[in-house]
């Protein structure tokens, strides 16, 4: 027995007035490094053993600034920084929408680390190594009794005096407790094979799970779904429809908009008295003109209507357009041609849209009135 | 009307009949020592079976897509939001048992706090099946939380929907961390009782090695504080933010500014109807008559009259506004849940959770079990038609008469219900079989004479 | 057990109630449409402390609380105010025109909305409101009181049972009747606008002010050996309930901010957009941080709700705040902008020295303490 290491001596008592009695006379015995353990808290116990409140709210404190803070900050980032969006026509900076996150997160990081810190700092928590675990006493205090146990490692601790001061208090089944000598001498082995096979298997079964959940699963049925769908596949006949094209005719007589059918065709002698050009030639339209005219006509056209293409040589040269003939067209002659097209020259109808045309007219006559310009226009 | 006089003088006694601590533990362990008894495996069978048409129904969504569901323009949230409002409710009770009742230091909720918390833990895990299976692609639920992925894109954080995720995923886990911290003592009291070595082991790991130290109780204590004091707004929060998911829309019938404190205390409303009624065969079943008393239970059924009639405050002050904005589509709403094609449910909904419960305004029937029990059903049934009109009737007829439709669930939204029952109580059994549902520890210290007697 | 207040507190209450009445006839003879306004926040200010405090006698009996019953006699005290509240709006009668808006027959005929509002916003059916909500709350205070008063000289615990009884009568009938007076006076103010949530939201600030005047009381008597057995428990108590509160309120003004803010429906919006205009969103911003924020943390560490010092200075901050929040309620209705002048510091006088006066004359007849009640006892030895 005298080789054991002694942890403590130990003390029960059957009632809440006696324990709360024997803490206070230790305490004010001098006794430092001793300890109350009662099958639930009883109340007046922190006066009785003088023991300093609680400084945990500050940890919970700290914990739900730092959720707070990094919500905001995380949100204001993703917003303004990283990834602006305008959601609902709301500003990119919504606080009011952020409070419910920003709440949450912190009711989150405050509760659930301040327990982890409570366990982990405060108790030194998990240890089912301590001494007391398993004796009688831990058994008694764990039910119905009530217990103190002054350590040996206290400065003023003396076996016999202490034994004879819990006597004195009225304690019962006063017992010594002793240190675990297996686990004095081995302590905790961190290569126990027994430890590292349970690791290894735990590791495997977690990556191969994820594994498998992630880059097998997703590609078996049902989950692959989007790659299955019915539609129609580039350079593959359609699965959908028995003639194997994915486009359906329109309804006859259907009408896109913006495209109203053009009511003139092959009529381009009696059509300027018709059509009228329905824009003025301000500012917008005409550049709107050049820049459609430079795109579509200059390429056989010319850049000034000349008829020098730039493709000169390779198709039957364009007129020009400066001729009398045109000169003297109406807009709605012109128009025709472009609808319709002329000759050689295939319709633009596809490629411009309607009021482009139109546009197109006006720049046209700029460019037609720069070559041959009246007398009125130097004024 | 009540022949018994009451005496104010004296505080009513939490405990009945001065039980000793060893007999609380004895009563409280007796169905985790014992081999479940044959009405327990019945029980058992009738949820495992449930629970099995909910799975099966889950396989079907997850095989077919929810198309099988009765979903469709204009009704796109139907059983499956219903299921997922109604949950949460019910969770809701276990943290105000817990939380609330422990800042307001009801010490009567000692007895009833344990389960109360379980079911909470229980119940949100069923909430949280029903809009994993309505986002449709299940297997990707990673997508609802912001984590740098491959698009560069972050979830919307302007969207109530992701508030949702926050708010019941942070709701689970501190109401987890909340029961745990509870178990802990109660754990190291059975891992001091029991013979077996293996549930010594268990008993043993999860108790972290706790020695009911007072040095320890200190801050278990303060701990149990600060966890109360965050989890009471967090409580109100998570329903709030329910009720936002309804209200920021501009749906004539959802959108109304009373919707949260509203949806609050519905969520209290419906949660403590559950409780009770589940408490009812617990504490008749594990002889636990005497430490979840009939007191304890009669201040549930005033809890429940006092929500049941917020919750009809809410339901007069929403028609009263619908009529005092002068807005036709409000209006119409309102006229259209009392008198359109779901007046049916709206009526179950009133009478229900307005009603009966005004029954609860007689002691007689505030202390009758099978009253009681009566009584917390239908609320349960009224809290749940409550979310479905909510629901429905605004998406089924809004603004244009064009665009109005009508809702028929299926029978795979039937099963999915019922599965989530069958989880819920499937997990309530194997609870009540595997830890004390009563906290010994607690119990042991509000027991007349367990206090220092200066004190 | 009866105490007096000195009579220097009462000459200081009588001197603050002259002013009062000096500046309430000024204010209706200078600027009757301004002092009208201004009547509406200190009518609404006053009615918050009288039924809060019945409200909260109600809830004690309810609740079955012990820790309350010691201080329960300031509760009854203040809620004498009920009495006087009407006689604080009766100047208001004449000026109804200034203030409301629906009054104008000629505007109503030609607004639709106005039109649909009529069968209830209407002179009459709001005068008969008014007198409705008053005698009630008149009724039941002078029942608990009443009851009260008697068990201080029978001691007889059926007394107790009674106003349980009443007090769960009295709790529904508080719901409606309060939100009945937050849709009159604060909704109505601008009757194009409408939330569901605005008498939970007076509600909350009602209660403030109550608990918030009679912690101060409390406090004030408990420092000046009036009620001296009160603990530090006592006090933790109040505060948190003033902290509590303060909460309460912030969720339900954040609730109705954030639906009616995200919506953005433009018949909603219109009433935030004039707290947001000519510097009215210095006062917004203002609210949140004297309403919220400042009360949040200084009574947010468990020490600071049992030191004295603090509450005292934190009861008078609340009132303050509600001042504001009544402020932020009604002026806009006024005019764009912020208004402020002496009439706007010089009504709140007016309601102090009433309080003043009202507790001086009760403390003259009745005990300090419910001395007969059965609680008593236990309220006094009461611990966290």
């Amino acid at each position: 027995m005298s080789t054991k290491q002694l942890y403590s001596i130990t003390a029960l008592f059957d009632s809440p007035d006696e324990i709360i009695h024997a803490a206070s006379e230790t305490s004010k015995a001098g006794y430092t490094k001793y300890d109350v353990n009662t099958p639930y808290p009883v109340h007046g116990m922190d006066g009785a053993m003088q023991l300093k409140p609680s400084r945990l709210g500050f940890f919970a404190m700290a914990f739900g600034l730092l959720g707070a803070v990094s919500a905001i900050g995380f949100m204001t980032w993703v917003t303004l920084i990283e990834y602006p969006l305008v959601i609902g026509g709301k500003p990119f900076w919504s606080w009011p929408a952020f409070v419910p996150v920003s709440f949450e997160l912190t009711v989150l990081l405050a509760s659930v680390l301040s327990v982890v810190a409570m366990i982990v700092i405060y108790f030194k928590f998990p240890n089912n190594a301590h001494p007391l675990h398993d004796t009688k006493y831990m058994k008694a205090v764990s039910s119905d009794k009530f217990g103190i146990n002054i350590q040996a490692e206290d400065p003023k601790f003396d076996e016999k005096a202490v034994t004879e001061f819990f006597k004195s208090l009225g304690g019962k089944e006063i017992t010594p407790v002793y240190f675990d000598e297996d686990e004095l001498s081995h302590g905790q082995k961190l290569f126990d094979p027994k430890f590292i096979g349970i690791l290894a298997v735990v590791a495997v079964i977690a990556s191969g799970t994820t594994y498998f959940i992630f880059n097998q699963l997703m590609f078996m049925p049902p989950f692959n779904w989007m790659m299955t769908q019915e539609k129609l596949k580039a350079q593959k006949p359609s699965e959908l429809f028995s003639d194997g094209i994915g486009m359906r005719n329109p309804v006859d007589g259907t009408v896109a908009r913006g495209f109203l059918p053009y009511p003139f065709k092959g009529q381009l002698d009696s059509v300027g008295k018709y059509l009228v050009n329905p824009l003025l030639p301000t500012k917008e339209v005409l550049e709107t003109g050049k820049q459609k005219y430079l795109t579509f006509c200059s390429p056989c056209h010319g850049n000034f209507a000349q008829g020098d293409s730039r493709l000169r040589g390779q198709f039957p040269n364009p007129p020009t357009l400066h001729s009398d003939k045109v000169r003297n067209w109406h807009d709605g002659n012109i128009y025709h041609v472009i609808t319709e097209g002329q000759n050689v020259m295939p319709s633009y109808a596809p490629q411009i849209a309607r009021d482009d045309r139109w546009a197109i007219i006006h720049y046209l006559r700029a460019l037609q009135r720069a070559q041959n310009a009246k007398e009125s226009d130097f004024k | 009307m009540s022949t018994t006089v009451i005496d104010y003088t004296k505080e009513l006694p939490v405990v009945e009949g001065r039980p000793t601590a060893s007999q609380i533990e004895v009563v409280v362990t007796a169905p985790l020592d014992q081999f479940p008894p044959r009405k327990w495996w019945y029980a058992f069978a009738v949820t495992l079976s449930m629970l099995s048409i909910g799975g099966f129904c889950i396989g079907m969504s997850l095989y077919k897509g929810l198309g099988l569901w009765g979903v469709n323009q204009p009704v796109g949230w139907g059983f499956d939001i219903v299921n997922f409002v109604f949950w949460v409710g019910i969770g809701h009770a276990g943290t105000l048992i817990s939380a609330i009742l422990f800042l307001l230091r009801q010490r009567w909720r000692t007895g009833i706090a344990r389960f109360a918390e379980a079911m909470t833990i229980f119940a949100v895990m069923c909430a949280g099946l029903f809009p994993l299976m309505h986002t449709g692609r299940q297997w990707l639920p990673m997508y609802l939380t912001p984590y740098p992925n491959q698009h560069g894109l972050w979830v919307n954080f302007t969207s109530p929907l992701l508030w949702d995720v926050f708010a019941v995923s942070t709701y689970f886990t501190v109401s987890l961390v909340f029961w745990y911290l509870g178990l802990i003592p109660d754990l190291a009291t059975l891992r001091d009782r029991t013979t077996s070595k293996i549930k010594k082991t268990i008993y043993s790991i999860f108790s972290l090695g706790w020695r009911h130290s007072n040095r320890h109780w200190q801050h278990y204590e303060r701990a149990y504080l600060i966890l109360a004091g965050f989890a009471t707004p967090l409580v109100l929060s998570v329903h709030t933010i329910v009720s936002f998911d309804f209200a920021v829309s501009v749906i004539p019938g959802w959108h109304t500014t009373i919707f949260p404190p509203y949806f609050v205390a519905g969520a209290v409303f419906s949660g403590f109807a559950m409780v009770q009624n589940v408490l009812i065969f617990v504490r008749q079943y594990f002889n636990l008559k005497h430490i979840i008393t009939l007191d304890h239970l009669e201040k549930m059924n005033k809890v429940m009259v006092l929500t049941g009639s917020m919750v009809g405050y809410a339901y007069a002050m929403e028609f009263f506004i619908a009529w005092y904005s002068g807005s036709q589509f409000e209006t119409f709403v309102f006229l259209n849940r009392a008198l359109g094609p779901y007046s049916w449910a709206y009526w179950t909904m009133v009478s229900c959770n307005v009603i009966f419960p005004q029954l609860f305004w007689i002691k007689k029937i505030r202390r009758s079990i099978p009253a009681m029990f009566l009584i917390g059903i239908t609320v349960n049934i009224g809290m749940w038609f409550e979310r479905f009109v909510i629901v429905v009737t605004s998406l089924s007829r809004d603004f244009l008469p064009s665009s109005w439709g009508h809702y028929t669930p299926t029978l795979y939204d039937a099963g999915l219900f019922l599965g989530s029952f069958g989880l819920f109580f499937t997990l309530i059994l194997i609870f009540v079989r595997v830890l004390p549902v009563v906290s010994i520890s607690e119990v042991k210290a509000v027991v007349e004479g367990a206090q220092p007697s200066h004190h | 057990m009866k105490k007096e207040l000195p009579s220097k507190v009462k000459n200081i209450g009588w001197a603050l109630l002259f002013v009062g009445i000096v500046i309430y006839v000024i204010g209706y003879t200078v600027n009757p449409r301004e002092a009208a306004f201004n009547n509406v926040i200190g009518f609404l200010f006053i009615t918050s402390i009288a039924v809060g405090s019945i409200f909260l006698i109600a809830l004690e009996y309810i609740a079955g609380a012990v820790w309350s019953v010691p201080m329960r006699r300031v509760n009854e005290f203040l809620g004498g105010l009920v009495l006087v509240a009407p006689l604080v709006a009766l100047p208001m009668f004449f000026h109804l025109h200034d203030i409301f808006h629906w009054t104008d027959l000629g505007a109503v005929g030609t607004d639709e909305l106005l039109k649909g509002k009529q069968p209830y916003l209407n002179l009459n059916f709001f005068i008969i409101r008014f007198v409705v909500v008053f005698a009630l709350w008149n009724l039941f205070y002078w029942l608990f009181v009443r009851n009260s008063l008697k068990q201080d000289l029978s001691k007889d615990q059926k007394l107790t049972t009674q106003n349980i009884r009443l007090a769960a009568v009295f709790l529904p009938v508080f719901a409606i009747t309060l939100t009945v007076t937050a849709v009159d006076w604060a909704m109505s103010l601008e009757p194009h606008w409408f939330s569901t949530i605005l008498g939970v939201y007076y509600f909350s600030g009602t209660v403030l002010a109550a608990v918030a005047t009679a912690t101060y009381i409390i406090v004030k008597f408990h420092e000046n050996g009036y009620l001296q057995n009160l603990k530090r428990d006592h006090f933790y108590s109040l505060g948190a309930l003033l902290f509590a509160f303060i909460n309460f309120w912030a969720y339900i003004a954040f609730s109705q901010f954030l639906l009616i803010w995200y919506a953005n429906l433009p018949e909603e919006t219109i009433w935030f957009m004039k707290r947001w205009e000519g510097g009215m969103q210095f006062v917004s911003v203002l609210l949140i941080i004297v309403h919220f924020a400042v009360p949040y943390f200084l009574l947010l560490p468990q020490e600071a709700k049992m030191n004295l010092k603090r509450l005292k200075f934190m009861s008078i901050w609340i009132l303050f705040a509600h001042l504001l929040d009544l402020y932020w309620l009604v002026m806009p209705t006024y005019a764009n902008g912020v208004t402020i002048g002496w009439m706007e510091i010089g009504f709140p006088v007016l309601i102090v020295g009433l309080i003043i006066v009202m507790l001086g004359y009760k403390m003259k007849r009745h005990n300090l303490v419910p001395v007969g009640d059965p609680k008593l006892e236990r309220g006094l030895k009461f611990r966290l």
